[in-house]
């Protein structure tokens, strides 16, 4: 096998991972109006009193006058950031349903990828392991060993394989 | 004449039953602990507002006067989250009326603030009219007192120093006695529970 139609699935997976985190990254387009923003934000944010549900899915009050506040915020021209960072100041990290990737928090994202890269490599040096131990060749023992049995003389390795007497 | 192989018994440890009876330990020390809480007790909180200027409470009351925090500089101000609806506020409501009448018979400096969450002024008029207390509730109809304060649940208190600043934020019901002690520990610089 060229060492190229070797290399070549490893070439389609790297090209196929490279294309789905770009899509990842890059997305959807944002959303244009600002009730499309609005309702983007609410769905990244908790409903403060009920936990359980996103500002945007919750008809409590809380939720209700959360989702007034960044609307009106939008309308006065601030920023994603700089509503998101309100709300933190207001109920701390926890009130955001998407951890930000600064500070501990960053710790939610990096873990993951690092355990990923982690399992890889060690995929990595198995396989190969099981290259080096798995070539099929046959040793001048291994040749012996079979022309010693074909001869009918006992197996003196004590492996299985020896003649039974009868 | 080969050896026979030896092959090492993996020795097999039970960490798992160790593991399940700390797990148990543990949850039972915990029920406990929620079991044997007093309910009326209020908890000191973490919260992003302590040390910040306390949010600006401007409006009226349920009488309709009008109301502003600002006007209260120079006092110690409990500020009161709290419902008709809600139990916990109701069982801590004859807790608030023993505080300020206390602060009123002394000539204290603390007075309280309630603000209404979720609730229609005509229920907290015929609650405050039945139950006791003169001190301002102001209305918060479309929850921005509350959004800005951070509120995640009622009960919830914050004390705003003489200066306007939050120094204690306690979540559930709150004490007389608790708040008395809250204020002293305020006053010498420290914070605490309720």
């Amino acid at each position: 096998m060229t060492p190229v139609r070797r290399w070549l699935p490893w070439i389609a997976v790297a090209v196929v991972v490279a294309a789905a985190l770009g899509v990842g990254v890059v997305g959807e387009r944002g959303p244009s109006s600002l009730q499309d923003r609005a309702d983007a934000l609410a769905a990244e944010v908790r409903c403060p009193t009920c936990r359980s549900e996103s500002a945007l899915e919750s008809a409590a009050a809380s939720a209700r006058a959360l989702r007034a506040e960044i609307a009106r915020r939008l309308e006065a021209g601030e920023g994603d950031g700089e509503i998101r960072a309100y709300l933190v100041s207001r109920y701390g990290q926890e009130i955001l349903l998407t951890p930000e990737a600064t500070g501990l928090s960053s710790l939610v994202w990096i873990l993951p990828v690092a355990g990923l890269v982690g399992a890889l490599v060690g995929l990595g040096f198995v396989f190969r392991r099981w290259r080096a131990t798995g070539d099929g060749v046959a040793t001048d023992e291994d040749r012996e060993l079979v022309a010693a049995a074909r001869r009918g003389e006992p197996d003196h390795t004590g492996a299985a394989g020896a003649e039974v007497e009868s | 004449m080969t050896r026979p192989e030896v092959r090492a018994e993996p020795r097999r440890r039970r960490f798992a039953p160790w593991v399940a009876l700390t797990v148990l330990v543990g949850l039972l020390a915990f029920v406990a602990v929620l079991a044997t809480r007093d309910p009326g007790s209020g908890v000191s909180a973490d919260s992003p507002l302590l040390g910040e200027p306390a949010p600006l409470i401007e409006g009226s009351t349920v009488d309709g006067q009008p109301f502003s925090l600002a006007d209260e500089t120079g006092r110690w101000v409990i500020v009161n989250f709290f419902a008709t609806w809600c139990v916990p506020c109701r069982q801590e409501h004859p807790e608030l009326v023993a505080f300020t009448n206390r602060q009123a018979a002394e000539g204290g400096d603390a007075e309280v603030v309630s603000v209404v969450f979720d609730d229609q002024p005509d229920e907290v008029r015929a609650f405050f009219a039945e139950e006791g207390g003169d001190w301002p509730a102001v209305t918060d109809p479309d929850g921005r007192i509350a959004l800005e304060y951070g509120v995640a649940g009622i009960p919830e208190s914050y004390l705003v120093d003489p200066n306007g600043f939050v120094v204690s934020k306690i979540v559930g019901g709150i004490t007389s006695d608790g708040l008395e002690q809250l204020l002293a520990r305020a006053r010498a610089g420290d914070q605490g529970g309720a």
